[in-house]
């Protein structure tokens, strides 16, 4: 009775307002690092701004939320990693970062396509009187080691304690909710259990309009997105080879 | 023959000719600065932490890793010249063999030292043993390194034994001896690990799926780059010990090899530079024809960006790969050693040039749709960390040649001009 | 790595690299410990002292490698290529050796015939009590003047033919005295008597083979003829060109008065050190 947690992305409700990068940066005690510029800040849920690449009435724009895809079929960092520091969860799906057991020799963020994985190049330092604003579930990464998403893995851990609690062995689905899914103001993001037939979020992302980023690599990710505009579903199955104004969030 | 006020006479071995203590001093001076200034931005690096380098999350590999790779493969001629001389038998290239062992042990020292600033745990070093995992190929390669550097110290010892002072020592004299009788195991052995290490580091990018610029289809689990790499090593580095050679005698002034070692050294490396290139050919087309095809990569796409592009796969296949295979078999250059010389510049060239092609090109290149090409310069601490190691290097080497015999014959290296 | 060990999973994969990984290791473990054992064993038996002795011969320069019957003139020319083990030189019949005639003189230098010499500059003189004494040559003594120390061996201590019988030290230049037979120290002479050891051999002085790779006799002439020709060339003024001697006489304390001289290379040349 294994889940397979994973995401469907309204790409049209999606505003590039930002919550979800605020609240998992709030949720998973990440550092407040004011040197850290664009391409050395840590964000596990990053903001891309893509275009159809026209000019004046016939541009569109739409923003598309990035984080760790969860791949399932030969997940590239899972086969990459020399200490065995990132595993998929059998119970959930959920592609683990120890970041205790990881080295800092970046070959996982080398292979990921999706650039979802982050360095932790600075030491973690908060201003003065924000550190009374971690979270105490979530353990400090040091210097040194990377990270990324993992679905708010703590909250899980907290739906199951008060699963346990009350002696029940399957959490609440309800209970269960990543700091992005529960911030985002249009909800845009969706989360649910793919392996699980009913679940509305496994059937949005059964549907033709969902599509997934990069699938021809065949890494098999669980987060997809949807869209009913085509230029975006064509970007999407585009190569890199279009020039395209790209911003972030 | 006035001892001079300073001298180090009783180390250096009966008579061989070595400048006098001050003047090696002042040679080594340079070399020692720059020394303390790499020690000082790897300090930096470690103290501070990676902020200090101008990686970031796009660019997570960069000068450090293009450059380790880079040595590395340079440094093949160590462990293929330890092949050549005791497992086939080639005895006519006995005088190269301890500059051999000298630079590899210089390459990987210096790599792996490199490597331990470039990762950021580096106190974590010995988890990659203790939880290995063997679908990676960077297990692989954190193996067959430090087996190989032990090795390499394992061969170098004998050598370090022979100075004329350490060999008084009967424990001494005696370990040599027997140690210098297990060198064809520890040869053969180092070929084993080579020829895996240096595959695998061509194999840490040909499995990247993510990355279509780099992945290739292979053989097996090895990816082709690991097969290309092998040959790329093996062939730039007998190069790389003509130039190193050529180096040494320049500053020393007194011819140390034969020509006919030079033109061994030149066949060999232009052969497998030959071998090497129709296979990197045809593994290029099979990449562009077939294996991008599949994930929806027209060939020239990879191509678009400027500065990367095909004129690099042009100076790659042909500049640095036909040319200088064809120069250096060629007979009419076999007498001349600045035309072999030019063409182990080139093929070394070469070399380095697909490690950054495979390093930084496929780093710089973007993987989604909506994503950008990308620049990345080195920060003043990672070039400096590196000289420091190129500065090592030199300081080693020469220490070598002053007080050990690195060419076998006793003592009597003759004078080509001046000093 | 090992089982049990909390999230390790073992596939054929793990095995067969790892199998392999140790295989190598092993190999290199084996390589070193195999070199420090055989080393241990040649100390035990005699091999490490031989072993030693030929090393450092095979480093001398082919001057000082010259054969003792080119010296006396028996033969033209001939490099020794038995590190002057004359007791098992399979050429040695070809050359006989003809007795001791009277003493020999070099330069008011004694050489007496009741010695037996040692190419690096001892002698050997044999003792109605069946020892004998070593001591140091006429020419090493007016080389070295008054050493600055001297660490003797011992009484009881064993020595080996061609290591240390002594060691001497002379501005701030060491000197190993290489013992020209093996023995046990029953003796020991000091400054005053003119530092000499006497020694109980090994083998047996009755046995013509025992003394047969010391020089004697006439032999001693040619011999120091050579080393007087070297020193002469060695110890002139630099950048001056060699010279006849005019009778001037040998000097007792060369290391002093002749300090310029490269000694590295003169003590190494005549105390037979590579």
């Amino acid at each position: 009775m294994s889940a397979r947690y994973g995401m469907v992305i309204d790409l049209d409700r999606c505003t590039g307002c930002g919550s979800c990068m605020v609240a998992c940066a709030a949720e998973n005690n990440v550092p407040a690092l004011p040197q850290a510029s664009a391409r050395t800040g840590l964000t596990p849920i990053l903001v891309y701004r893509a275009s159809n690449g026209m000019e004046g009435n016939a541009r569109r724009e739409t923003f598309i939320p990035i984080m760790c895809m969860h791949c399932e079929h030969e997940t590239p960092c899972v086969k990459v990693c020399p200490q065995q520091a990132v595993e998929v969860d059998k119970a959930t799906g959920i592609v683990m970062q120890m970041p205790q057991r990881c080295l800092g020799c970046r070959y996982c963020m080398t292979a990921c396509p999706y650039h979802a994985r982050y360095f932790n190049w600075w030491d973690p330092s908060w201003p003065a009187g924000m550190e009374k604003s971690l979270n105490p579930g979530v353990a400090v990464r040091m210097r040194g080691v990377v990270e990324k998403c993992n679905l708010c893995h703590s909250r899980l851990h907290a739906a199951q304690e008060k699963a346990a609690a009350t002696g029940k062995r399957e959490i609440d689905p309800a209970d269960y909710l990543p700091a992005c899914v529960e911030a985002c103001p249009t909800g845009a993001i969706r989360f649910g259990n793919l392996a699980d037939a009913s679940d509305p979020v496994s059937q949005e992302a059964r549907s033709p309009q969902a599509f997934r980023l990069l699938a021809r690599i065949g890494t098999e990710p669980k987060v997809y997105y949807k869209s009913k505009e085509p230029w975006v579903k064509a970007l999407a199955e585009s190569n890199p080879a279009r020039s395209s104004e790209v911003q972030h969030g | 023959m006035a001892s001079a006020v300073l001298t180090d006479s009783r180390w250096i071995a009966r008579g061989a000719e070595r400048t006098s203590l001050p003047r090696f001093l002042l040679w080594l001076a340079p070399w020692a600065a720059l020394l303390v200034v790499g020690i000082y931005a790897a300090g930096l690096c470690l103290y501070y932490g990676l902020n200090q380098t101008n990686m970031d999350n796009r660019f997570a590999f960069g000068l450090w890793i293009f450059l380790d790779l880079g040595i590395i493969a340079l440094g093949a001629g160590a462990f293929f010249t330890g092949f050549l001389v005791y497992i086939l038998k080639r005895a006519e290239l006995k005088p190269i063999l301890n500059t051999a062992v000298v630079v590899g042990f210089i390459c990987y020292s210096g790599a792996i030292a490199i490597l331990m600033i470039d990762v950021g745990q580096p106190l974590r070093a010995w988890f990659t043993f203790w939880h290995p995992n063997t679908h990676s190929m960077l297990t692989e390669v954190t193996f067959c390194l430090s087996c190989y550097l032990l090795v390499l110290c394992l061969e170098y010892i004998p050598i370090l034994l022979r100075n004329r002072q350490l060999r008084r020592l009967p424990s001494f004299l005696i370990f040599e001896h027997q140690l210098h009788k297990l060198v064809p195991v520890l040869a053969a052995v180092g070929a084993l690990l080579s020829f895996f290490h240096q595959g695998s580091l061509g194999g840490l990018y040909g499995v990247l799926r993510g990355r279509p610029f780099a992945f290739r289809e292979g053989f097996l689990i090895w990816p082709s780059t690991f097969f290309l790499f092998i040959l790329s090593a093996i062939a730039s580095g007998p190069s790389f010990l003509m130039l190193v050679t050529a180096a040494v005698e320049k500053v020393t002034g007194r011819r140390l090899v034969s020509q006919e070692v030079f033109r061994r050294l030149a066949l060999i490396s232009g052969v497998l530079l030959g071998i090497y290139v129709a296979a990197k050919s045809i593994d290029t087309l099979i990449w562009l024809n077939i294996t991008s095809r599949s994930v929806g990569f027209a060939p020239w796409q990879f191509y678009m960006h400027k500065p990367f592009g095909t004129p690099i796969l042009f100076a790659e296949i042909v500049l640095f790969g036909l040319l200088p295979a064809f120069l250096l078999t060629f007979r009419a250059t076999a007498t001349r050693r600045a035309w072999l010389l030019s063409a182990a510049a080139l093929a070394c060239a070469g070399v380095l040039l697909n490690r950054f092609v495979l390093t930084v090109q496929t780093l710089a290149l973007p993987t989604l749709p909506f994503d950008d090409f990308l620049q990345y310069t080195p920060s003043w601490q990672e070039v400096a960390s590196f000289a420091g190691v190129i500065a090592y290097g030199v300081i080693v080497y020469s220490l070598s040649y002053r007080y050990l015999p690195m060419f076998a014959s006793k003592g009597d290296d003759t004078h080509v001009s001046g000093n | 790595m090992f089982p049990g060990i909390d999230g390790f999973h073992w596939t054929f994969g793990h095995i067969l690299f790892l199998s392999l990984f140790f295989a190598v290791a092993l190999t290199i473990l084996f390589t070193i410990t195999s070199a420090i054992r055989r080393t241990a064993r040649d100390f035990r038996t005699h091999r490490a002292i031989d072993f030693c002795w030929h090393s450092d011969f095979a480093e001398l320069p082919e001057a000082d490698r010259r054969c003792r019957h080119e010296l006396a003139g028996r033969v033209i020319s001939r490099t020794c290529d038995n590190a002057f083990d004359c007791r098992h030189c399979e050429k040695y019949s070809q050359f006989a050796v003809l007795p001791a005639t009277g003493n020999v003189s070099a330069l008011g230098l004694d050489y007496s015939e009741d010695r037996y010499y040692h190419r690096g500059h001892t002698w050997v003189k044999p003792e109605e009590d069946g020892t004998v004494t070593i001591g140091l040559g006429e020419l090493a003594k007016h080389l070295i003047g008054t050493p600055d120390s001297v660490k003797m061996p011992e009484i009881g201590d064993a020595i080996e033919l061609n290591q240390a019988a002594w060691r001497m030290k002379k501005n701030g230049k060491e000197i190993r005295v290489r013992a020209p037979i093996e023995g046990t120290i029953v003796g020991i002479g000091g400054p005053q008597e003119g530092w000499y050891v006497k020694i109980r051999p090994r083998l047996d002085l009755k046995e013509p083979a025992t003394l047969r790779h010391l020089l004697r006799g006439a032999e001693v002439r040619g011999w120091l003829g050579r080393e007087m020709e070297r020193l002469q060339l060695q110890l002139r003024a630099p950048n001056t060109p060699p010279t006849l001697a005019d009778g001037g006489v040998l000097l007792p304390d060369l290391m002093n008065a002749v300090p310029d001289a490269d000694w590295d290379t003169v003590l190494a040349d005549t105390f037979l050190e590579p």
